[in-house]
């Protein structure tokens, strides 16, 4: 199989703060990863070369900083990635990224002959919209499922592709090729091994791709590229915390204490129990 | 239809190395920079996202020694500020008394650590290094008594002399030596805390401009553990930490020991000095303390050299900690070392045992064993406690001055019965300060 994976280079959410005057993010001194879930899409594509053999490429649009994240899959045993990196590229929002990955999914499926897969996270940890997967197989016209938890290889080109809703489970036949995204916390990413990133270091198999290759439409990528726009972040007021401890071990009491602060608190618990 | 994905081979290029270094902290870092340059192939690994995040110490390099190492320090390394201020300070119930030297010269400075270990990755990269982050080493791979690789995972990787920079928990050393755990009584334990504060205010509240303080605190900060407290300024933030010697620590804490520096963060005389300010993050770590104790029997054996904190070689005098400019020396003196081994084609336990000697007669060797008289006072608790009240309780009687100030020995023989020592035993103790300094 061949089987393409998307990689987003993103802060550390867990570490960003926001300036509550101004609203923004502040990035300064926040260490970029690559974003969790997508760890999962890898560990999904490899665990299929696992069974059915063929190749996992990573595919990242990024600043070259990014480098150092595609060098965490190829760790994992990712066969090489391609980095696609511009300056114009830059500020774009889900349209204008899934416009230009698209257009190197083309290029990729091009240059290699054959693409059976293309697979996403579910979601990235700094913006959550869950777009990218959708828009890309829109922009390529293939089929495309999400919440996807497994797959299996059928006869003549199809695919059986299991998804989870949170109450059901179904089973799609999908043709090849086509765009998957990985529900996340699906899978545990393996870990890096010693032999691979001896590997990625040493032979470097990372392209990177420019607009000067992939000649796109400056007005469709990057900021010009994009419609969205962030109007206003609202920021919600933190809460003093009392730092009340109750200390008694009689958990009998210490439920009882909780109540009355309910209580007294006037918080309407569910069904308003303590009316 | 199922087809095994095989492994890359690893080819000869890819497992075979000249040296592999294990860790890529201040040791290893400079291990494998002074080895790259010379031209040979080496594979520094860590276990860490990238290099220096897995790194911690309190906040001041002495750089003389670093600058043998890494030519272009001055011009190029992640400097915050030349510790140009020096301040010493007695804290009790009773009070706080400082001493402050401030000099013209600089030989020490202040920056984050993963930030300069990651300045020596980079140096070391550029000379030619490969450095596999991310990566755990599970074990130093021993065929007949010597090392001749490592494995991490799955996978094994060789080469001719294995440098181990793994810092001070040592556990592949152990392993490959059947060594014992170290003593509690020759550790200690560090916590610190970073608290941003905007340049202006460090110079502000600091008296300084731009340059940087490095302050020792002994007393009721540690709340009388053995041990002390330091403040070093960096560029837009301050370090503040505890360093307690651990059997101390053990018996005297109940509760977490965090508190402690919550504590130290919140005294009523200090806390103003980071008003205001942002925690940006919390770490603690061990420290080999007493090297006499912590260092191994030897610091080499077949194909493999140790270095850094592994080895022992940090020295604490208590105004002082010398631990990355030591590791990052005893790494040179490894690649040394080595380059004379594979000169020789020749790894054996008695070659490299050359390093163990180098270590002796170089700086290191005679600063440990200069400070070796300071045992004494740190295996006395009451320098700790008795000494620090001593002093401020003199002081007071010194400065409140009611209707009659007293002389000045009644004012010290007064503090010395409140809080002191027996007179016998801070006349003995006087004089073990007097000999070892
Ligand atoms: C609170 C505190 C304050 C200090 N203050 C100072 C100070 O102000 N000035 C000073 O000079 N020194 C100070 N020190 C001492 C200093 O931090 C150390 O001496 C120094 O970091 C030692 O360097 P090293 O390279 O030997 O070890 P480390 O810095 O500990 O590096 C060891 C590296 O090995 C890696 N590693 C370990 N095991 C493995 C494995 N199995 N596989 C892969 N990688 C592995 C780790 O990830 C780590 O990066 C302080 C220490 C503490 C704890």
């Amino acid at each position: 199989m061949q089987i393409l994976v998307g990689i987003k280079w993103v802060p550390n959410t867990s570490n960003v703060r926001f300036d509550p005057k101004t609203g923004a993010l502040i990035r300064e001194g926040v260490p970029s990863i690559v974003n969790p879930h997508d760890l999962d899409a890898v560990e999904f594509a490899l665990d299929l070369r696992d069974r059915y053999g063929g190749e996992v490429n990573a595919l990242s649009m990024a600043p070259p900083s990014a480098i150092e994240g595609l060098e965490q899959v190829l760790g994992m045993g990712v066969d090489s990635a391609i980095l696609v990196s511009d300056r114009i590229y830059g500020g774009a929002d889900t349209l204008a990224t899934s416009y230009v990955l698209a257009h190197a999914v083309k290029r990729i499926s091009n240059q290699r002959g054959k693409l059976d897969l293309v697979i996403f996270g579910q979601e990235t940890i700094d913006s959550s919209t869950a777009h990218i997967a959708a828009q890309t197989a829109s922009w390529l016209d293939l089929p495309y499922l999400y919440y996807v938890r497994s797959v299996e290889i059928k006869e003549n080109g199809f695919i059986a592709v299991e998804r989870w809703l949170e109450d059901e489970k179904t089973i799609y036949d999908l043709p090849l090729p086509a765009v998957l995204g990985v529900a996340m916390k699906s899978r545990e990413p393996r870990p890096v091994r010693l032999i691979y990133k001896i590997r990625a270091k040493a032979e470097k198999p990372i392209e990177i791709v420019t607009n000067e290759i992939l000649k796109l439409n400056p007005n469709c990528v990057g900021l010009k590229g994009s419609p969205t726009w962030v109007s206003k972040i609202d920021y919600t007021p933190e809460v003093k915390r009392k730092r009340e401890v109750f200390m008694d071990p009689d958990a009998g009491k210490a439920a009882k204490w909780l109540m009355q602060k309910y209580a007294d608190e006037d918080i309407n618990l569910i069904g308003g129990a303590h009316r | 239809m199922s087809t095994e994905h095989s492994t890359p081979n690893a080819s000869p290029s890819t497992n075979r190395f000249d040296a592999i270094v294990v860790g890529a902290g201040p040791a290893g870092s400079s291990a494998s920079f002074t080895l790259a340059r010379k031209g040979f192939k080496v594979l520094m690994i860590d276990r860490g996202r990238r290099a220096g995040t897995k790194n911690m110490y309190g906040g001041r390099v002495y750089s003389e020694p670093l600058e043998a190492i890494f030519p272009s320090l001055r011009k190029d390394a992640p400097v915050h500020r030349w510790v140009k201020a020096e301040r010493l300070s007695f804290v009790s119930d009773e009070g706080l008394t400082s001493i402050e030297y401030r000099g013209g010269e600089s030989k020490s400075f202040t920056t984050y650590l993963p930030e300069l270990v990651n300045w020596m990755r980079a140096k070391a990269e550029e000379a030619g290094a490969l450095v596999a982050t991310e990566v755990r080493v599970d074990r130093l791979v021993v065929e007949k008594e010597k090392v001749i690789g490592v494995q991490a995972g799955p996978d094994t990787v060789y080469a001719d002399t294995v440098i181990d920079a793994e810092g001070v928990n040592r556990l592949l050393l152990e392993g490959a030596w059947q060594m014992n755990v170290p003593r509690q009584e020759d550790l200690a334990i560090g916590l610190k805390e970073t608290i941003k504060l905007d340049a202006e205010r460090v110079n502000q509240r600091f008296g300084l401009e731009d340059e940087g303080m490095a302050w020792i605190l002994l007393g009721s900060v540690t709340r009388y553990i053995p041990g002390g407290a330091f403040v070093y300024t960096n560029r837009d933030s301050v370090s503040i930490g505890l360093v307690l010697f651990l059997s101390h620590a053990v018996k005297r804490t109940n509760g977490h020991i965090s508190r402690l520096l919550e504590d130290f963060r919140l005294h009523p005389k200090l806390k103003h000095l980071w008003r205001d300010g942002e925690l940006l993050e919390y770490s603690a770590k061990l420290v080999p303390e007493y090297w006499r104790g912590f260092m191994p029997r030897r610091l080499s054996g077949a194909g493999l050299l140790v270095v850094g904190d592994a080895a022992g070689v940090l020295l604490n005098n208590g105004m002082t900690i010398r631990g990355v400019d030591l590791a990052a020396y005893s790494g040179y003196l490894a690649a040394e070392t080595f380059t004379k081994a594979h000169a020789e084609g020749d790894f054996t336990s008695e070659m490299l045992s050359a390093y163990g000697r180098r270590v002796e007669e170089s700086f290191i060797g005679r600063e440990l064993r200069k400070h070796n008289g300071l045992e004494y006072i740190r295996r006395n608790p009451h320098f700790f406690d008795q000494y620090p009240r001593l002093v401020n309780s003199g002081l007071g009687r010194i400065f409140n001055i009611g209707l009659e100030s007293p002389t000045i020995w009644k004012a010290l023989r007064g503090a010395q019965k409140d809080v002191g020592p027996d007179a016998w035993t801070a006349i003995k103790d006087m004089y073990k300060i007097g000999r070892t300094l």
